[in-house]
């Protein structure tokens, strides 16, 4: 006797049912056998012996019930069966989802690196960046005093460990011989790499006592400048460089990836002596604090406000009316990231919308079409939960496959993002460098599988189970009475649809004509054939040498061929630096808010304004008259916004103005310049002679006959056989300088810009499926219509007008969306108004056009048809 | 059939152990089973027939035996039969061993070894 493996088949009823009378009846038999009695007796007995025997059935029939887990797995192969059958939905939903969803993760990733976890790679995150600011004398400043460093480490509870950095530039020799960088660094408290907890790959943090001057000869590498000035060597460890003239050991080489609190080339110890850290006055330092364990940012800002009114009652006159604000790290990195981030996350949830009510709007054209087969389900016993549960796990499986390929699309994104991404920016937020579609990212897209799930395909799922028999029936399958009200649906999702396209879509065209605007518009200076180069004497370097260098540079460069004027300044222009200085007008009272005047300082020679391009609009340059040794006039010129906003209706020649209280004489106004941008706005401008004004750091630019990167080398020569101990710092063409600031504002176009694809093929398509399938429901009218007399023109235009009239709705809702949306973009707009009517008519436009194409092929197919064959079906 | 003073009421779970091992002696239909199970222990082990049925069922759902309608010997209908399958034995084994460590467990507690 064989007995072939299988699993097990669920007995029926009636097996059940016999094999429980087959029990009764042998132990009947058994009974009746060993004790004789009646017959009637003996079942009897077997029948109390066994028990009840229904409930045992019931039991037995429990025993094989499919368990949920069973269930699941049923629905979904029967969910793959249907779905294989209609494989144009099951794409079509599927590739739309891809698309919501992958733009959602690439979005969210991006934020959950940049704002989430900005230094994901520092171990440590509970990190607050403390500013400290005065709501009456500088609302907006960030910087701390020596002083509130020692305060808040000692007395703040809330904060475990209380660190300052300072930023600061320097030259760094390898070597005496070898020509110098000029590098970024930070001065930091010692304890500032244990309090983020950063990994070295070299050596280790600095000594605890390395602020104590004498102890501070020390220096910390980043892993950049590590790998590309030292080919990362592990020998450089305990090595001496020279900073700024000082030598420095080696101590440590800071871990691949860290960059705290920015990425910047090394680290020195800042120098704390007790008078400094009494300083009260000077505010310079960039405050860090990790938060105590159960403390929260709001518990720090409790405490840290306490603190400041301590401080301000023990030191009134520096201190009243300053307060130290503890605010989340993510506070530290440009606010323009936050306002990226935002601006994407608000297109993506509407692509995301776009794409749910796509997918909706498919899977009810779909129920529709399903409604004899719902129904007859429905009347033959299938429970309404149960046939909603298939229409679910159906739903569930599109928007799974959707998932995985939009994650595989957003990996995609996110890797065509970054090659765009500028360096600039990632300097700024850290966290850029690490995006990728991780853990984090797959759970956010798990859950927003299911929420989509549910919000496209409930609706179509209890519609479809509601459907009585007896309608579907009824309408000889064709459904053209039924069905009016799932019509309107789809009609109200396509609206919906076309609101969305026509807010994305008028995003997109306002970043993308600001970012064009941005490309064509004027800064102000020359940017074609102009080479710019940050230069630094070394420390120490006294005002008359510093004046001797930029003379003998200025003699050297006339000499060069291929230059045709150069000039230095102190800050170029779109380099995103820019030196501060305060300034008094004799006579007038300050501005009415009670701050000082300010404006950018550039110390320049005779050519920088021919070099730059910058014209004079009225009065003389700076020139060779203008010295320091001979006692000639100290002169400065002004910019045109200056001189247009002090002297209003004056010519400002001759007036004076006070820096540092010694007089400046007034003697040309030069044309504005958009120092920080053409996104920014212009400020006060004061030019003065270098000559008079000397400084060790300052940026050369040169206007060169030819092509301006193929001068880099022959320039770093002439600067070297100047003096060679003067670092060189970055160097850049004019165009480059531009590209780089200009090139996040094309991110942001770019970006938009395809999520507007998406949102408007996603409204083109629906349009087109609501349409065609209007149509194919109304032939017979249609077909009664042209029967009666009507013209295919007629018929086109009654069709059409149909899409048009839906579009239109859809187009006056959605320019209130994007108005709003509008207001969001404006902080990244330039030279387009964010509510710009203009670009609302014309995407209006555009997609009034789109919808008249997407309707015209079903219009089309619906004139052709021929009443007596339609009306014979 | 009420629990006289001799009768006991059947642990939970060894009612699978005792089906299992019934079946080890050959392939049985589920009245067959009660009965030897009733029989060999002396009529001690009270099985309520009723019970050994959903028991059953869920063995063979298990994979651990499973079932057959054929003709019994001496009779003309076909009876469901069940028998022990390779998994079934192996499930058998496990169930013994560990039956027999409770015992020997609950064994120490009651009869204490004297101490030496």
């Amino acid at each position: 006797m064989r007995w072939p493996f299988r699993t097990p088949a669920t007995p029926g009823d009636d097996d059940i049912r016999r094999e429980i009378a087959d029990h009764l009846e042998l132990e009947a038999e058994d009974v009746a056998r060993s004790s004789a009695g009646l017959s009637g007796e003996a079942a009897a007995t077997a029948r109390r012996r066994f028990g009840n025997a229904t409930l045992v059935a019931e039991e037995v029939r429990a025993v094989w019930r499919p368990t949920w887990l069973e269930q699941l797995a049923q629905d979904l192969r029967h969910g793959i069966r249907s779905l294989r059958h209609s494989p144009a939905y099951a794409l079509t939903a599927t590739i739309t989802l891809a698309l919501g969803i992958g733009a959602s993760t690439a979005v969210f990733s991006f934020g959950d690196h940049v704002l989430g976890r900005p230094f994901p790679q520092l171990p440590e995150n509970h990190l607050v960046w403390v500013v400290q600011r005065s709501p009456r004398e500088c609302p907006t400043c960030d910087n701390a005093s020596p002083a509130a460093l020692a305060a808040l480490s000692e007395r703040a509870t809330t904060l475990s460990a209380v660190g300052a950095a300072q930023l600061w530039r320097a030259a760094l020799n390898g070597h005496a011989d070898a020509p110098s960088d000029l590098v970024i660094g930070y001065r930091v408290t010692p304890n500032l790499f244990a309090l983020v907890a950063a990994p070295f790959a070299l050596g280790g943090g600095f000594a605890r006592d390395a602020g104590t001057p004498g102890r501070d000869g020390v220096t910390i590498l980043s892993y950049d400048y590590w790998r590309d000035r030292f080919h990362g060597s592990r020998g450089v460890l305990d090595t001496t460089v020279m900073l700024d003239g000082v030598p420095r050991r080696v101590v440590g080489v800071l871990a691949k990836g860290i960059a705290f609190p920015e990425g910047v080339d090394f680290y020195t110890p800042l120098v704390m002596t007790a008078a400094i850290a009494n300083d009260h006055a000077s505010r310079y330092l960039d405050l860090f604090g990790r938060l105590a364990t159960g403390a929260s940012v709001a518990d720090a800002q409790r405490e840290a406000a306490r603190i400041s009114m301590q401080m301000a009652s023990e030191s009134p006159k520096s201190d009243a009316g300053w307060v130290l604000v503890p605010r989340p790290i993510t506070a530290f990195h440009n606010d323009d990231t936050v306002t990226l981030v935002r601006i994407f996350a608000v297109a993506v949830a509407l692509v995301l919308v776009a794409a749910c009510v796509s997918a909706a709007n498919l899977s009810l054209a779909r129920t529709s079409a399903r409604r004899r087969e719902m129904a007859l389900r429905a009347a033959l016993g299938g429970r309404r939960g149960r046939l909603a549960r298939h229409l679910l796990t159906e739903a569930l499986l599109v928007s799974l496959a959707g998932s995985a390929l939009g994650v595989w699309f957003a990996a995609w994104g996110i890797r065509a993002a970054s090659g765009i991404m500028p360096p600039s920016m990632a300097r700024y937020a850290p966290g850029l460098a690490f995006v990728r579609v991780d853990g984090r990212a797959l759970v956010f897209t798990l859950a927003l599988c299911i929420t989509v799930t549910l919000l496209f395909a409930l609706l179509p799922a209890l519609r479809a189970t509601r459907t009585p028999l007896s309608a579907v029936l009824a309408g000889g399958g064709r459904g053209s009475a039924g069905d009016a009200h799932g019509t309107r649906l789809r009609a109200a999702l396509v609206v919906v649809e076309v609101s969305v396209a026509i807010i994305v879509l008028s995003a997109a065209a306002l970043l993308t004509r600001s970012a064009r605007n941005m490309v064509n518009g004027d800064p102000g200076i020359r940017l074609d054939h102009v080479l710019t180069m940050q230069l630094s004497l070394p420390r120490g370097t006294s005002d008359s040498s510093a004046r001797d260098f930029v003379s003998r540079l200025d003699a050297r460069l006339r000499n060069v061929p291929g230059v045709r004027a150069a000039g230095v300044t102190s800050t170029t222009p779109l380099s995103n630096n820019w030196w501060g200085t305060i300034f008094s007008v004799p006579g007038r009272p300050p501005q009415p808010n009670g701050s000082p005047l300010t404006a950018n300082d550039q110390r320049i020679t005779a050519d920088y304004f021919r070099a730059m391009g910058i014209r004079i609009l009225s009065g003389r340059s700076i020139d060779a008259r203008d010295r320091a040794d001979t006692g000639a006039q100290r002169v400065a010129v002004i910019n045109h916004y200056m001189a247009s906003h002090l002297w209003p209706n004056a010519d400002p020649s001759g007036q004076t103005i006070t820096i540092d209280s010694v007089p400046w004489t007034i003697v040309g106004v030069a044309a504005d310049v958009h120092h920080g941008g053409l996104d920014e706005s212009l400020r006060n401008e004061i030019y003065r002679a270098a000559a008079q004004a000397p400084s060790t750091a300052m940026d050369l630019e040169v206007w060169t006959a030819g092509d301006p990167g193929a001068m880099r080398v022959p320039i770093r020569l002439a600067v070297a056989s100047v003096d060679p101990r003067a670092a060189v710092g970055t160097v850049l063409t004019m165009r480059e300088m531009d590209a780089r600031h200009i090139s996040p504002f094309w991110l942001i176009a770019d970006v938009v810009n395809t999520f507007a694809i998406i949102v408007v093929l996603i409204a083109v398509v629906g349009l087109y499926g609501v349409v065609a399938y209007g149509v194919s429901q109304r032939r017979r009218e249609l077909a009664v219509r042209m029967a009666l007399g009507a013209s295919r023109r007629d018929i086109v235009s009654y069709v059409a007008g149909g899409a048009v009239r839906l579009t239109t709705i859809g187009v006056v809702i959605g320019v209130g969306g994007a108005v709003a949306f509008a207001r969001l973009l404006a902080a990244v707009l330039y030279g387009v108004p964010a509510g710009d009517p203009a670009t609302l008519v014309m995407v209006a436009a555009l997609l009034i056009t789109a919808s008249i194409a997407a309707a015209l092929i079903p219009c089309w197919r619906a004139a052709r048809v021929h009443p007596a064959h339609s009306l014979s079906e | 059939m009420p629990a006289t003073r001799e009768q006991i009421e059947l642990l939970q779970g060894t009612l699978d152990m005792l089906i299992l091992k019934t079946l080890l002696f050959g392939p049985a239909h589920g009245h067959g089973i009660a009965k030897h199970i009733q029989q060999t222990t002396r009529e001690v082990l009270v099985v309520e027939h009723g019970s050994l049925y959903p028991a059953l069922h869920r063995l063979e759902r298990n994979g651990w035996i499973a079932s057959r309608w054929q003709t019994a010997p001496g009779r003309t209908r076909e009876l469901k039969f069940y028998r022990l399958t390779a998994a079934g034995r192996r499930q058998l084994r496990t169930q013994e061993s560990r039956w027999e460590a409770l015992v020997r467990a609950i064994g120490r507690v009651m009869q204490p070894a004297p101490e030496t």
